[in-house]
């Protein structure tokens, strides 16, 4: 299908964009998974708001030891920088997961966050490094955690007027491993289930299911079990317990286990 | 095959203008000032309409409806089947007081623009007065086709035998899913009373053929032009409800007009394959000897009967005693109307069916029986030909021998269980009737030597302008740059069939040759032969039959009931092989669609009979991260009914592949059922079930 | 809005709606119809380009973003008319049936081989993933990929 009509925006700068975000606009930014959706009509909004030319936005660097990514930067960037590579291998295991080397050329860090796709393998990772979102409106900035950004599927408490400008990947502790470990039907094709894992020799970990449950969630059961000196298969049969259907709930135990034996390799 | 260049693997003369991108497929086609099509489709399944509105402010845009075509086009005809009862109520280009599957045509948007005309199609209203749908064949009351044939003393057999096997087995409905969409533009003269219509199809004649019918016109006021085609595995042979309707709406506004079908269109409203259930029952003496064969076939036909969606099951009926000496019979199928788009013919069209049936089942017996399924197989193999089967076909030539035993050399069989994974092994044979009927060629001198060849048939990727110019260059003693290939166009080839039923080397290679014989003669007698000379050929020929053996390795991971197939083989026997190349390629590309069919495709319907398969998101496809290693070979057993003792390849990869990897898969779970797509949720339930 | 695009070296201006594809544009506004649409959902590849030299799919840009910008389509590959060795390599290995899907393979592949020119089979066919192929199995597909590859590394060639 063609899109249904609306109007277009390009603003160049983040106070730009600001006055443009109303209700029935949307935010253009690597255009992966909204396009889809206008070209469906499922996505029906007014105004379309391109932010593709906020290069204020485009940005990866390390400050104070932690992460900040601009919302606008590429997947691929992400996947090229061996900053990220180095210091927080389990972004860089997520994002090469990320559809096809042609999707990752467009999307976005941001736009994957803001999206809130349950099978989306970026949310999942960021929620087990414990990252934060910088959300910015007129009124001014507010950042919140995974937990309080990710409400549902496909729904995050981004305001319809703010725009999400940076997320924050805190410095991770000495020595963690990580593990990224997704199923799906086809290659490249959404993931069905998936377990992402960090695991330090002192004890912090972090581990999370892809697809079990409406948002990406910590599974804080089976993180201190593992830290209890649980074996990893017991851990990610705790992590999977609240998966409903017998077969996913093996499945996501199965690649629990595989994300964690990957951290602590 | 050895000639100078059939039989050799050639590279294609086709690809260059492909790899440039220089190509003309329908929606590059840009007629200036065309009216774009945008169809109102229905979002039930079943429903009566009460009536159609256009609200006043569409402006600039024109609405079509079935009101508007009253006199101006019939339904689309229906094609018999021998020897069975089909109904005669065909499918309506859009549909007047009731719609009977989600994604039914019921007006035509005509607009600037296919965005334009989306826009106007929203505001189109349609009264629509929901009612229950059917969505099982098992719940339908109403059967669209019939057909039953007994032959041979089945009922004595099963009472004397020493073991009676029972297998029943279903399969899903699957999209055909050519790259390239459907679409037709259309355009009418009334001087010269002249209908012109560009469609992605597979040969120009049923085209033809089917608007004429459509559109109460003779043969002779309709060109049909058929431009380069992206695919269409069966789903682009018959005419579509959506290209009557343009043609009509061209003739009755004057305008051009242009439909490019979309993705979303082409997986909800092209017709389906496959949708069979059947319950087989085995007869065989205590030797292994098969006595006799009874299946039950029920078919989920859809809303409509479509000209051709009788056929795959008739075809399905008529190969149920697959490569086997088994002399009784009573097979019986129905066709069941549902609440669902219709099926038609998909690369197989029925015979991928037959040998899933039927090999399925001689797995079961073997089990049951406690012989090697190689060995059973052995001892009922048809080794005689011609072979009049039980349910009326002769098959012409054969070595299924050979190919079985091929095809388990190749493919070297591994059975094995551990804590992590099981490993099985299984066989598909298959037999398959390709050909038959009539086609035609003209070939005609050229300046400077050089030969033109006005062929019947009609690509679609299968290589025809290569593989005939190679038959005609060696018939000719001439380099193959100077013979030229004709296709595709009402106007400049000759009446003939057409592209469908692996039928083009056959039929239309055997058309092409004779063709060529014939102006040999004719030039011959001429000293010095102008230009312009030409000479044709009509070759007619019963079917013939293809046949051969599949085998694949499969691996079953028990945490997850993830499938591997570690290898297949594909051991093809279709006659005499003009080009090996591009024969591979038919039997890798059918091969991928057979994998396809067992690992992730599955067209269904929800509960309340809408499609879950309306994108790409909802029916999978394989990508190349997913194919196994794929060893091809062929056994050439010449048919005696042509001239180059050809058969069909273009099918048996999408054939023998779901039998094989089937019996592999229950060998891998100790013979437990299950039906494809083989996801894993069902191999690791039926895993658990079947314990370690 | 008017928009000019600059495809294969040639600026292609034209109006177009805010809603207008890229895909649309390239392919009926610039007339450049190499480029091909299957899905319009960004899974099939068929409307694979090359923006400032990498892929990308054409069909989930909106005209308006590639105003002022360099695309690259099929038309583009062969350089001075010569067949690039991808194409060279799809001929050979019989890489193409239907030919709907092949430009997109082409832009996507050259694009990769650019990018990663060691990488593995492996690789290779997870790259070759994100275009869908109903004809060929893909297999003579991953035949020509890893022969461009090996040609393009400047490895010694087999002669076939």
């Amino acid at each position: 299908m063609k899109p249904a009509p609306f109007d277009y925006r390009a603003p160049a700068s983040i106070d730009e964009a600001l006055p443009l975000l109303v209700l029935d606009s949307a935010v253009l930014a690597g255009g992966q998974s909204l396009v889809p959706l206008l070209n469906l009509r499922l996505a029906r909004p007014e105004l379309v708001v391109d932010i593709n030319g906020i290069a204020e936005l485009d940005y990866i660097r390390a400050e104070d030891g932690a992460l900040r990514i601009g919302a606008m930067t590429r997947q691929a960037t992400l996947e090229r920088s061996e900053l990220v590579r180095e210091r927080w291998p389990l972004l860089h295991k997520a994002v090469e997961l990320v559809g096809h080397p042609q999707i990752r050329t467009r999307g976005t860090v941001g736009g994957s966050v803001a999206h809130a796709d349950p099978a989306a393998e970026l949310p999942v990772a960021l929620t087990v490094l414990g990252a934060r979102y910088r959300l910015r409106s007129p009124r001014g900035d507010r950042v919140l955690d995974g937990a309080d950004l990710f409400r549902g599927p496909l729904y995050t408490a981004r305001e319809p007027n703010e725009l999400l400008v940076e997320i924050e990947v805190p410095e991770q502790p000495d020595g963690a491993g990580s593990g990224f470990a997704e199923h799906a039907r086809t290659h490249g094709d959404f993931a069905t289930a998936g377990a992402a894992a960090v695991v330090a020799p002192e004890g912090h970990t972090a581990i999370a299911l892809l697809g079990a449950g409406p948002v990406p969630a910590r599974a804080e059961a089976a993180e201190r079990a593992l830290v209890d000196g649980a074996e990893p298969r017991e851990a990610a049969a705790l992590a999977a317990r609240d998966v409903e259907d017998e077969h996913r709930r093996a499945l996501c135990a199965e690649l629990a286990r595989r994300a964690i034996e990957e951290a602590m390799a | 095959m050895t000639g100078r260049l059939a039989g050799r693997p050639l590279r294609r003369r086709e690809d260059d203008r492909i790899l440039r991108g220089d190509t003309r497929y329908l929606d590059d086609i840009d007629p200036p000032g065309a009216a774009h099509v945008a169809f109102v489709r229905s979002p039930f399944a079943h429903a009566r309409i009460g009536g159609v509105g256009v609200p006043d402010e569409l402006d600039g845009v024109t609405v079509i409806t079935a009101a508007d075509l009253e006199g101006r086009a019939r339904d689309l005809p229906v094609q018999g089947i021998e020897g069975g009862r089909v109904a005669s109520e065909g499918h309506p280009v859009l549909a007047r007081d009731e719609v009977r599957y989600s994604g039914q045509p019921v007006a035509a948007v005509l607009a600037e623009s296919r965005a334009l005309a989306e826009d106007a199609a929203e505001l189109v209203e349609v009264d629509y007065e929901p009612l229950e749908p059917v969505l099982a064949a098992g719940d339908s009351e109403v059967a669209l086709s019939e057909w039953r044939r007994v032959s041979g003393d089945v009922d004595g057999a099963f009472e004397s035998a020493a073991h009676v096997v029972s297998a029943s087995h279903a399969l899903p409905r699957l999209a055909p899913v050519p790259m390239e969409p459907r679409g037709a533009i259309a355009s009418y003269d009334e001087t010269d009373d002249l209908l012109t219509v560009w469609v992605s199809a597979q040969d120009s004649h049923r085209q033809l053929a089917g608007l004429a019918a459509v559109l109460d016109r003779p043969e002779e006021s309709i060109h049909v032009i058929v431009p380069d085609v992206g695919g269409a595995f069966g789903s682009k042979g018959v005419v579509s409800p959506e290209t009557a309707v343009v043609a009509a709406a061209a003739m009755a506004t004057g305008w051009t007009v242009k439909w490019a079908e979309d993705r979303e269109e082409n997986f909800i409203a092209s017709y389906q394959g496959r949708g069979v259930e059947a319950d087989v029952e085995l007869a065989l003496d205590g030797a292994g000897t098969m006595l006799a064969l009874r299946a039950r076939i029920r078919a989920d036909l859809g809303g409509y009967l479509m000209p051709t969606t009788a056929i795959p099951g008739h075809t399905t009926a008529m190969l149920m005693c697959g490569v086997y000496d088994i002399q009784a019979a009573d097979v019986e199928i129905m066709g069941m109307r549902t609440n669902k788009v219709p099926t038609g013919p998909y690369r197989g069209a029925g015979r991928p069916e037959a040998a899933y049936f039927v090999e399925r089942t001689v797995d079961v017996a073997a089990r049951e029986l406690g012989i090697d399924p190689l060995e059973l197989r052995r001892r009922n193999l048809i080794r005689d030909f011609p072979y009049e089967t039980a349910l009326g076909w002769t098959y012409d030539s054969g070595d299924y021998v050979r190919c079985l035993e091929l095809a388990e050399e190749l493919v070297k069989p591994e059975r094995h269980s551990d804590d992590t994974r099981v490993v099985g092994t299984g066989f598909g044979m298959y037999v398959e009737r390709a050909g038959g009927m009539f086609e035609t060629a003209v070939a005609e001198l050229l300046p400077e030597g050089r030969v033109l060849i006005r062929s019947g048939s009609s690509p679609h990727g299968q290589g025809h302008d290569t593989t005939f110019a190679q038959l005609a260059a060696d018939r000719l003693g001439v380099g193959i740059e100077d013979v030229e290939l004709r296709f595709g166009d009402s106007k400049e080839v000759p009446r003939g069939v057409g592209t469908f039923a692996s039928r083009s080397v056959a039929m239309g290679g055997s058309a092409v040759v004779l063709a060529v014989d014939a102006l040999k003669e004719k030039l011959r007698e001429l000293k010095d032969p102008p230009p312009g000379i030409r000479a044709s050929a009509r070759f007619e020929s019963d079917l013939v039959f293809s046949s051969g053996a599949y085998a694949a390795v499969v691996e079953i991971e028990r945490s997850t009931g993830r499938l591997r197939v570690l290898r297949l083989v594909a051991v093809d026997d279709a006659g005499t092989i003009v080009n090996p190349l591009l024969a591979e390629g038919q039997v890798i590309g059918g091969t991928a669609q057979g994998l396809g069919q067992c690992l992730v495709e599955e067209a269904a319907y929800d509960e309340e009979g809408n499609p879950t398969f309306a994108s790409f998101l909802g029916y999978s496809l394989l990508t190349a991260a997913e194919m196994p290693p794929v060893e091809a070979a062929f056994v050439e057993s010449p048919s005696p009914l042509n001239p180059l003792g050809a058969k069909g390849i273009g099918e048996g990869g999408a054939i023998g592949t779901p039998a094989a990897v089937a019996n592999a898969v229950a060998d891998a779970l100790g013979g437990r059922r299950v039906d494809p797509p083989f996801t894993e949720e069902k191999l690791w339930r039926a895993l658990r079930e079947a314990g370690p | 809005m008017r928009i000019s695009v600059e495809i294969n070296g040639r600026a292609h201006e034209g109006d177009v709606e805010p809603r207008t594809l890229l895909s649309d544009f390239i392919r009926h506004g610039a007339g450049l119809t190499g480029t091909k649409v299957g899905c319009e959902q960004g899974v099939c590849g068929a409307c694979t380009v090359q923006l400032d030299g990498e892929p990308v799919r054409s069909c989930l840009m909106l005209a308006v973003q590639a105003n002022g910008r360099a695309l690259r389509t099929v038309e583009g590959l062969a350089a001075d008319g010569e067949l690039h060795p991808l194409q060279r390599a799809f001929h050979e290995a019989h890489a193409l049936q239907c030919g709907f899907c092949t430009p997109g393979f082409l832009m996507s592949m050259e694009g990769f081989l650019r990018e990663h020119p060691d990488a593995g089979d492996e690789q290779l066919r997870e790259a070759l993933a994100g275009n869908l192929c109903r004809c060929t199995g893909y297999l003579g597909i991953i035949e020509a990929v890893e022969h461009a590859a090996r040609e393009m590394r400047g490895d010694q060639v087999e002669a076939d």
